[in-house]
């Protein structure tokens, strides 16, 4: 069992096993050593903390992700398929998706990242720069001059 | 439970937008405490503190230039914080590094060395901490700026390992390779005998190992380092040391302990590699030490090897072999000198039979058993010597059956004769094969063949030892003095697994005659019991294929004695009847008799050849005979019918006075009741090997013919030279031709029309279906 604790300062005990879906978790104890120290996680709250969990306990089990970065970098990025669960899982309003990729990248939880970055993609696919931009709530700041270059640079990309 | 009340006192965690300044300041109190203080632990809390700041550090910027929109500098603005932290790392090693090469300095040998591994320890532990709390620099900065061609930016680890190269390692190594020096040094002692701490050199030559950085890419090991400071001094130094100690070594030492040291030596070094050096270093290592130890001084290994082969000494022979076979062409010295020591072996051997045996007479007729056994004799001890000194290699056991062929063609006993050879061990086989050889044990005689067998695999001559076998095969069954069926059977076998089944095929036909004789002769027994009852002469008969069997008829007339003309008459009808066309010669030279005596008091029974009982029925009429009225009853020839008369009158069952008359003696007496008067005739004793010897000159010529013949209807057309090569080549199994007597045979041929001379050639033939 270990001992975390948030942002806002609340304490979550979980299986070694669960947190080590961290790989932050998992190297800090591989180098520190096993203690009964609580374990503070500064850039995460509690609201966010009991999600990831909850996705940790899931996928409690399964083979990390290796860190040679040639092995499966490719087919990981390839495909935009997200499992059923994860799927229920992430459907969150947009405040909490962005939380939980930030969280993941701190914490170092690769597969949980790759859900979340999967589920903005989708977000954006087919849709307009002007639906993008409404939204996540951008404001248009290119020069009409900008936005023609750029329009004229990514020609190549559209749909017709 | 107790957890530390009296907390580090360590500045406060800076917060999440703080700037680089303070950012660093945090960071490096943490790694300096980390790299130089480990052992007092770090708490989950610093541990976080620090990986947080670094992750907030990098994140903030990229957080900042998102929100400042999608702008086209986005690409460099990301990476600008990145590198702030990683130059400030460089300072931090470069400085920390400083200081490590000022507590090196003043330091030697062992002392270098312990302090150079301790340190190492303690660096790149922490080194290896800091590139985990560093992680999120590694994943994307540190990755980015690779992955856009910048190869001298390294993962933290690496970065560190770098640092340690260029700022301690090469240092220390540029005042006359001190490091590697003391390596050298320490390793020297070792070997000189005394103990050193091992664990110290494996550390020391495994962080060379580590040092070594593949630029192209960093996850593969590059032994550059290693290679270039440690291995190619390791490698000079051990050439330079044993190239003394062997030369002492030898100076003052024979080479069977020289033998030894290397062996010994050898096998240290295999071990150094074990303990403490990189693999790779093997192959070079102990090339170096053969080179060294084994080739600089394989000249006195050659000439030594006589010397133990004298005197059996199995296992410096062993030694050597298994050193000089580490080099290339090691051993070939070894197998010529072998090859000439065991033919020298047999030859002497031959020699001081041959010297013994002839002492005086003329004639040396040396004892079949005696040479077969003073070869064998040669031939076990130096199969024995490769199987257990040279464990059995292919060219020693060449060498071997080299001079074998050698000495057992040609020796004292055989002059230049090869037919000899075969000719001996031919009677040999016969008198183990006779019923009266002493080695009755199945077993024993099994292995006596299988003796027989060894050095017929040398014979060159292998029709001779055909020839006279048959020949000697032929007496055994007809006298039935075979020792058994089976021992017969398991020696063609033999033979036939060595040469083939038309090499045996006569002597497999042979047997085949022999049961259907026997057959044959109870059928003719049953069929005259049922029509004639007056049969009072006991019957058997051979009948052998003349093709098959190396028997000649009488050369002369023979009047059969009227006693027995019935049967024979009887006999002649019924086998004319069973098997009408073939042509039954009667080989009464060779047939047995045996005569009861009704003359005198007690009761004989004579053993007798067909000859002698022609003579002595003449005496059933007479008790007086002339030689005369003898050559006319008989129809004998005179000198034969002497001979036989000779034997009788020798017996004591005719008595002779001069020559020309004898005279029955009516006075015989003999202790036992049989009586084997059948000795063999001395012209035919001495005709027989002569006679063999002409068959074997008979069948060659046939062989080279049907061979010349054989090849030129699968070629057509062939020069003169390859054609007899290839004759060579394909009948040295049987024999070995000589080219005269090819010449011979081609011009038989050619003369007989199987082959011309292609026109306009000389020297081509072609072949005339």
């Amino acid at each position: 069992m270990v001992l975390l604790v948030t942002s806002d300062n609340e304490q979550f005990v979980v299986e070694k096993e669960v947190a080590e879906r961290s790989v932050l978790i998992k190297n800090m104890l591989e180098d520190v050593g096993e203690s009964d120290q609580p374990i503070p996680l500064p850039n995460v709250s509690s609201s966010v903390l009991k999600k990831v969990l909850e996705y940790c306990e899931h996928h409690r089990g399964e083979p990390l992700p290796t860190t040679d970065p040639t092995d499966n970098e490719d087919t990981r990025k390839r495909t935009t398929d997200i499992s059923e669960w994860d799927q229920k899982f992430i459907t969150v309003d947009q405040e909490m998706l962005f939380e939980i990729i930030l969280a993941a990248n701190y914490l170092d939880i690769k597969p949980l990242l790759d859900v979340g970055c999967k589920t903005v993609a989708n977000m954006i696919k087919g849709k307009t720069p002007e639906e993008i931009r409404k939204l996540f709530n951008i404001v248009n700041d290119f020069t009409p001059e900008e936005e023609a270059q750029i329009k004229k640079e990514n020609e190549w990309a559209e749909d017709r | 439970m107790a957890s530390s009340s009296t907390s580090v006192s360590s500045p406060p965690m800076p917060p999440a937008n703080a700037d680089l300044q303070t950012t660093w300041a945090y960071l490096e109190e943490g790694v300096d405490h980390i790299m130089t203080k480990l052992q007092t632990g770090v708490s989950y809390s610093k541990y976080m503190s620090l990986y947080t700041v670094s992750y907030n550090y990098c994140t903030s910027s990229k957080m900042h230039s998102a929100s400042e929109g999608m702008s086209l500098g986005q690409r460099t603005g990301a990476n600008l914080m990145g590198s702030d932290l990683y130059n400030n790392l460089i300072k931090y090693f470069m400085q920390h590094l400083k200081t490590l090469r000022e507590g090196a300095e003043g330091l030697q040998d062992e002392a270098l060395l312990k302090y150079y591994a301790t340190e190492w320890d303690r660096y790149t532990t922490g080194a290896n901490y800091i590139n985990r709390l560093f992680t999120y620099l590694n994943r994307h900065w540190v990755k980015r700026e690779r992955d856009e061609g910048r190869k001298s930016v390294y993962p933290v680890y690496t970065l560190a390992l770098v640092q340690w190269k260029t700022n301690f390692f090469m240092p220390i190594q540029s005042k006359q390779q001190k490091l590697a020096g003391a390596v050298l040094r320490l390793i020297e002692r070792q070997r000189n005998g005394e103990t050193i701490d091992q664990g110290l050199v494996k550390k020391v030559v495994d962080s060379f190992v580590s040092l070594g950085l593949d630029e192209s890419d960093i996850n593969k090991v590059s032994y550059e380092i290693y290679k270039e400071h440690f291995e190619q001094p390791f490698l000079e130094a051990t050439e330079k040391y044993y190239r003394k100690e062997s030369e002492t070594f030898l100076a003052e030492n024979n080479v069977q302990d020289y033998l030894k040291k290397a062996e010994e030596r050898l096998r240290e070094e295999e071990d150094r590699v074990e303990r403490y050096l990189n693999t790779n270093t093997r192959k070079g290592l102990v090339s170096k030490c053969e080179h060294v130890l084994i080739r600089e001084h394989s000249e006195r290994m050659w000439e030594s090897f006589q010397n133990l082969l004298d005197f059996d000494k199995d296992e410096d022979l062993q030694r050597m072999y298994s050193l000089l076979s580490r080099i290339t062409e090691g051993l070939e010295p070894l197998r010529k000198k072998f090859e000439e020591h065991v033919k020298r072996a047999g030859l002497a051997a031959v020699s001081k039979l041959v010297s013994e045996g002839g002492s005086g007479e003329g004639s040396t007729e040396v004892d079949p058993k005696a040479y077969v056994d003073a070869m064998l004799e040669v031939h076990h001890k130096n199969s024995e010597t490769v199987s257990r000194s040279f464990r059995g290699e292919a060219g020693f056991v060449a060498s071997l059956d080299k001079a074998c062929r050698d000495f057992v063609n040609r020796n004292a006993a055989t002059g230049n004769s090869t037919t000899k050879s075969p000719e001996l061990l031919a009677k040999h086989a016969d008198v183990l094969l006779r019923k009266s050889n002493k080695v009755a044990e199945e077993e024993d005689l099994e292995g006596a063949l299988n003796k027989v067998m060894i050095l017929f695999k040398y014979i060159e001559d292998k029709d001779v030892f055909q020839t006279f076998y048959t020949t000697k095969l032929s007496k055994r069954l007809i006298h039935g003095v075979s020792a058994s069926d089976e021992a017969e059977a398991s020696m063609i076998s033999k033979l036939k697994e060595a040469c083939g089944f038309e090499y045996t095929n006569k002597l497999q036909r042979m047997f085949t005659d022999m049961s259907l004789s026997k057959d044959l002769t109870d059928q003719f027994k049953e069929r005259m019991q049922q029509n004639h009852d007056d049969m009072d002469i006991n019957f058997s008969i051979m009948v052998l294929g003349t093709n098959f069997w190396p028997l000649n008829p009488p050369a002369h007339e023979f009047i059969i004695p009227a006693d027995i003309l019935p049967v024979y008459e009887r006999f002649t009808k019924y086998y004319q009847q069973k098997h009408s066309g073939r042509k039954l010669t009667w080989l009464w030279n060779y047939s047995k008799n045996e005569l009861r005596t009704s003359y005198l008091n007690q009761k004989y029974i004579f053993m007798t050849s067909a000859y002698q009982m022609a003579v002595l029925t003449q005496y059933n009429q007479n008790d007086t005979l002339s030689l005369e009225e003898l050559m006319t009853a008989t129809s004998i020839s005179k000198e034969i019918l002497t001979q036989v008369l000779a034997s009788l009158v020798k017996a004591k069952v005719l008595i002779s006075d001069d020559k020309e008359q004898y005279d029955l003696n009516p006075n015989f007496k003999s202790k036992k009741i049989r009586i084997n008067l059948n000795t063999p005739l001395k012209a035919e004793q001495k005709t027989e090997a002569t006679d063999v010897l002409k068959t074997v000159d008979e069948d060659r010529k046939y062989a080279l013919q049907a061979t010349i013949v054989r090849i030129m209807k699968a070629r057509k057309t062939m020069k003169n030279q390859q054609l007899i090569q290839e004759v060579i080549a394909q009948i040295a199994q049987r024999f070995q031709p000589k080219i005269p007597d090819i010449k011979k045979a081609i011009d038989h041929l050619l003369e007989k029309e199987y082959i011309e001379r292609v026109e306009g050639t000389r020297e081509t033939y072609a072949y005339l279906a």
